[in-house]
């Protein structure tokens, strides 16, 4: 059974050759961004981390900064580490790239690139790899919104509206509820009618 | 046939271009996207100095559906079906690694008949998997469909039997989180017994007409090679990986569904070239048999899904869970805010990420043998782009 490498241990082996760079919180290792590939290599090195093979990286959009996700797996020693590394920047946000460590981290940190325009510095080949260039914005960011007239607080609208392809007015369409067994939103439901008038359902 | 002066004269100039120097200039081709061996809509294109490869870069896309971002608005349920089409020829291992993930993070505990009937469809699936990966890899190899067509009959019978459980051949959506849909038709035990008996003939059917054939020992052994240390750095798995010589299997490793209960051996190959690759998936196909035969005879009664809600809302958390798919280590990273939907869908793709050395393994070597070695890696698209 694959068991969970503990995350203090880790701290520790990384913190010995760069003080500073490692801290746990709730269990969880972060790591600093600065010094991110040291720390990486340090764990893939070290006796009794061995953490050969990267298994999975993926970013998640927390909106207030992205939180770059990595399981590191030891083959020999049979445990996991999951790894986060947190970049506040949404304007421009970098990292440095692990493609030196992992040769296996190219063609997932370009997937990362391209749906969430996260940049790897010293990527050999950072390309958008699912979109073609110019796609306006990067989808797996929450203020990428997936409807045309979805509306959420405080974010921009769908990107490819614009003035004369408008959808009819944005949040015009009824947020439909899930299933009735799920919470009713407050009030009346309104359904729009194709003719557009509106009638009220219960 | 004549030719005008300035088409004779750009001809000319061509010619000149490209016999000037050492002889050769490099030509790009493009295999693809529209190309019977790139396995669905992949473009390879590489570039040629003669016949030798020497550079290869892989352009996808095609098939992008964003299926991570229509996750993030549905629930945990509706999400299943989703994962069908990730990996089409997979299905099965599909839908068991999402509900694993999924069911972590409720914190659903799986009763063992369902369990039981997990293990046996993966390995089902496995093996109709293998077929397809096996019959398509012969035929980039240049035996034009014989081996193939034998291989899609046992491939036919798997999914028959997919189809009398759930009603679907392909794209399953058999697995729930907590169990699976329906229990197992009365039909399908002496159909699979049958199965079992007639598999170890056909087996040995193929492996007389192939594993001595000394034009596939000519075009995969040698081929497309790797070495173990490259292997892990690029982190290949499944049958890749194993063909270099690394047992590892997460059937063996990280056992789930009660994978730890049933006797198998993992097969590893020595040289990690295309015919290894080849010999490995035909090995498992045999190790699939030997863990249903298991299934079979210890089959449990009991209920197969446990009570989960159907809009279930998981508590805030994450959750990594993996399986060994047919084509490799299979993970679903899910990261739950307390909704009725993931916040975030991540599927760790086996195709994409065995593409990462593709490059390393073509270079050098024909443009006959990046095909065949394209074909050894067997990708499926839909799970490259997602």
């Amino acid at each position: 059974m694959t068991s969970s490498y503990d995350a203090t241990a880790a701290m520790e082996i990384v913190n010995a050759s760069a003080p500073g760079a490692a801290c746990v919180d709730d269990g969880v290792l972060f790591l600093d961004p600065e010094r991110l590939v040291e720390a990486v290599r340090t764990l893939r090195d070290a006796e009794a981390s061995d953490l050969v093979f990267l298994s999975n990286l993926t970013a998640v959009d927390h909106e207030l900064h992205f939180e770059l996700v990595y399981h590191l797996q030891s083959l020999d020693h049979n445990h996991i580490l999951q790894v986060k590394a947190r970049v506040a920047d949404r304007e421009d946000p970098s990292l440095p790239s692990l493609t030196g460590v992992y040769h296996g981290a190219h063609l997932q940190e370009r997937e990362v690139y391209d749906l969430f325009g996260i940049r790897f510095e010293g990527h050999p080949d950072l390309r958008r790899m699912f979109l073609w260039d110019g796609f306006p914005g990067y989808p797996l960011r929450k203020d990428f919104l997936q409807m045309p007239g979805q509306v959420r607080a405080g974010l921009p609208g769908f990107p490819h509206e614009s003035e004369e392809n408008a959808w009819p007015v944005p949040g015009s369409v009824p947020q439909r509820p899930m299933h009735p067994n799920d919470p009713q939103p407050e009030g009346e439901l309104v359904v729009a009618e194709p003719d557009g008038e509106s009638e009220e359902s219960s | 046939m004549t030719m005008s002066d300035d088409t004779r004269l750009a001809m000319q100039g061509t010619i000149e271009a490209l016999t000037s120097g050492d002889g050769s200039e490099p030509v790009v081709v493009n295999l693809g996207p529209q190309h019977p061996s790139t396995h669905g809509v992949f473009r390879l294109k590489v570039t040629l100095d003669g016949e030798i490869v020497q550079d290869a870069e892989m352009r996808i896309g095609y098939l992008h559906r964003s299926m991570e971002k229509l996750a993030e608005e549905r629930t945990y349920t509706q999400n299943i079906p989703f994962t069908d089409r990730i990996d089409y020829l997979a299905a099965m291992s599909n839908n068991l690694a999402y509900c694993l993930a999924a069911e972590e993070l409720l914190g659903v505990e799986v009763p063992p008949r369902a369990n039981a009937i997990r293990v046996m469809f993966a390995e089902l699936q496995r093996v109709a998997s293998h077929a397809m990966a096996n019959g398509t890899f012969i035929n980039d190899c240049g035996a034009w469909h014989t081996p193939l067509f034998h291989m899609f009959r046992d491939r036919e019978r798997v999914l028959d039997m997919f189809e009398m459980t759930c009603g679907a051949r392909l794209t399953t959506n058999y697995m729930r989180i907590g169990g699976v849909a329906f229990d197992l038709p009365d039909e399908l035990l002496p159909t699979l017994e049958q199965f079992l008996a007639d598999m170890p003939e056909n087996i040995a059917n193929y492996e007389a007409l192939l594993l001595e054939n000394e034009i596939l020992h000519a075009r995969a052994r040698g081929i497309g090679v790797i070495s173990p240390e490259m292997a892990i750095n690029s982190s290949l798995s499944g049958p890749v990986l194993r063909a270099t010589g690394v047992p590892w299997d997460l059937r063996k490793a990280n056992p789930y569904c009660g994978y730890e209960d049933y006797e198998f051996d993992v097969p590893v190959g020595e040289q990690g070239d295309c015919f290894d690759r080849f010999l490995v998936r035909m090995a498992e196909v045999k190790e699939s048999l030997k863990i249903l035969r298991q299934v079979v005879d210890t089959l449990p009664d009991g209920p197969w899904l446990a009570d989960v809600p159907l809009h279930a809302r998981p508590d805030p958390g994450e959750s990594y869970a993996r399986v060994e798919s047919p084509r490799g280590e299979l993970g679903f990273y899910l990261v739950s805010d307390g909704g009725p939907a993931p916040y975030r869908f991540h599927c760790r793709p086996p195709s994409l990420i065995n593409l990462t050395a593709l490059k390393e393994m073509s270079i050098g070597g024909t443009l006959a043998d990046a095909i065949v070695t394209l074909g050894s890696i067997d990708i499926v698209v839909g799970e490259i782009d997602r």
